[in-house]
């Protein structure tokens, strides 16, 4: 069915368009620097989404939790056999992504009489000194792009870029862990808004368009209509924080926030919805 | 298959061998001999060794560390070959690590126990063949019991607890009776004494294994080496600056006569 080239080429078109329909559900997630390192950030619903990986590596994941488990466990087998034969300082999230995991995620992509990985990963990587910290993003397809200082998960490139221009409108301020968990939190409204807006948009495109309906998407919600949005959703799911501490005492740097830390540092108008 | 967490195994399938049998050559001495002692006191458990490595009658070197964090709250302390010891704690290392972050739970101080037993029962051919026998103590914070504990292994991989304290190498049988005498008949035993007080007590007994064994090296005040002193508790591995221990040595261990 596929020998031919543009049968090929067709095939994986068609991937393409079935992945971004699977992740249409899935909950956005954000990760920052701030003054004490990395803070990884999203709501979860039931199966966590954010993982320990080696002493300085963390990764975040949207798609489906088998496929992420499976990379998950890739990741851990790789850094680990690398970090005992070598060293742990060999062992770094560039190397981890561009030659272990994202070539295997392209191969399953492009396989196409096999299922692809229904994946996007975030991995952040806390270096020895603040302007060595890094993070790295990858697509369903093994597209990998590194960034420093900020990087999110979404549904779509275009939420992607909405959640990532509000983080850069914040400027290059240094955030506390307090500040920063504010202010992923708020991305992650973005994010989630804007699935559900491209949702609506797509079901009202039958219909006759609504008067008004492209000015309210356009609009940036303030704070508070923000907040409010989390602590709706967040109601009947889980606020998932994990952070890469430069200070953490040991070898390993990754702690992921218990309830009764995350109270504490979160905006009052969360702060029951975490202790319940 | 890596899905069950054991580091160890996904090793061997890469090819990975730990102690490989080979005969000792003829004429050539192998680095080994040491003093290493673990003790409960009142605050969890403290584990103490001496600095000095040596093969037969040299001294290799003066700085060895032979106590051994693995993770926050276990410490494995190394009498044997340090080559094989060193690599028993990087597999450890890696194992525990490896268990939690692929099991996202902690390894049960049993577990980590039977490592321990594991890797030496795969070095045993490599122990009796006379290159790389390990005997080590290890010491641990049990947080789901809350209790400190001690346990002492034979090169073979058995695994014995020891209730109060157990010690290791060369110069083990002369501190192994004073230990008995001091938990049994001294002013309090072992276990009620508070921190201070603990660490005096290992430094008179590394002291006193220096005296009788050469293969210890005690403290030399003139270089600044103490012996590596670690305290674990429920907070997690603690190492014991040589700042707390020069006064306390100065005090309370040397003898003006």
């Amino acid at each position: 069915m596929y020998e031919e080239p543009d049968r090929w080429v067709e095939a994986v078109g068609n991937r393409r368009q079935y992945l971004d329909e699977q992740f249409k559900q899935g909950s956005p997630v954000v990760a920052l620097t701030y003054d004490g390192g990395i803070l990884l950030a999203t709501v979860s619903k039931g199966t966590p989404k954010l993982y320990e990986i080696y002493d300085r590596l963390a990764i975040g994941g949207m798609g489906h939790p088998t496929d992420l488990e499976k990379l998950r466990f890739s990741f851990l087998e790789m850094a680990h056999v690398e970090g005992f034969n070598r060293s742990p300082s060999d062992v770094t999230g560039s190397r981890l992504v561009k030659y272990g995991i994202a070539p295997v995620i392209k191969q399953a992509f492009e396989e196409v009489y096999k299922a692809p990985f229904i994946v996007r990963i975030l991995v952040a990587e806390l270096g020895q000194k603040p302007e060595k910290d890094a993070l790295l993003t990858i697509n369903y397809d093994g597209t990998f792009e590194e960034t420093t200082g900020r990087a999110v998960l979404a549904a779509t490139p275009a939420v992607q870029t909405k959640m990532m221009s509000y983080l850069k409108e914040q400027g290059p301020v240094t955030l506390s862990l307090e500040q920063a968990l504010d202010l992923a939190l708020r991305a992650w409204a973005i994010g989630s808004l804007a699935h559900q807006q491209e949702e609506t948009d797509q079901q009202a495109e039958a219909q006759p368009p609504a008067s008004g309906a492209g000015l309210a998407a356009a609009a940036i919600p303030s704070a508070d209509a923000l907040m409010a949005h989390v602590s709706g959703i967040a109601g009947g799911r889980t606020i998932e924080c994990a952070v890469l501490d430069r200070q953490a005492p040991g070898t390993s740097k990754y702690r992921s926030l218990k309830p009764a830390e995350l109270s504490r540092l979160l905006p009052k108008s969360l702060q029951s919805i975490v202790v319940s | 298959m890596g899905m069950h967490g054991d580091f160890l195994q996904l090793l061997k399938e890469q090819g990975y061998t730990l102690g490989v049998p080979t005969a000792a050559a003829a004429g050539h001495t192998l680095t080994n001999a040491t003093t290493i002692l673990a003790f409960k006191y009142r605050d969890g458990v403290l584990v103490a060794g001496d600095r000095r490595a040596t093969a037969g009658n040299m001294v290799m070197y003066d700085r060895t560390d032979k106590v051994l964090e693995i993770d926050r709250h276990s410490v494995l302390a190394i009498a044997g070959v340090p080559a094989t010891a060193y690599e028993m704690v990087r597999v450890l290392e890696h194992s525990f690590k490896y268990y939690r972050r692929t099991q996202l739970q902690e390894l049960s101080f049993d577990g980590k126990l039977r490592a321990v037993s594991k890797l030496l029962k795969d070095n045993v051919p490599a122990a009796l063949a006379g290159t790389g026998a390990v005997v080590p103590v290890f010491a641990g914070y049990d947080l789901e019991q809350g209790s400190a504990k001690i346990y002492f292994y034979d090169i073979l991989g058995a695994e014995f607890e020891g209730a109060e304290y157990a010690v290791s190498g060369s110069g083990s049988p002369t501190i192994r009776g004073i230990l008995h005498y001091v938990n049994t008949w001294g002013e309090q035993p072992l276990g009620a004494l508070p921190e201070e007080q603990a660490l005096v007590q290992a430094l008179r007994l590394l002291t006193s294994a220096a005296e009788f064994d050469s293969a210890t090296g005690g403290v030399n005040r003139e270089a600044s080496l103490y012996p590596i002193i670690k305290l674990i508790t429920g907070a997690g591995v603690q190492t014991v600056p040589d700042a707390t221990l020069k006064p306390l040595f100065e005090s309370q261990v040397v003898r003006y006569v």
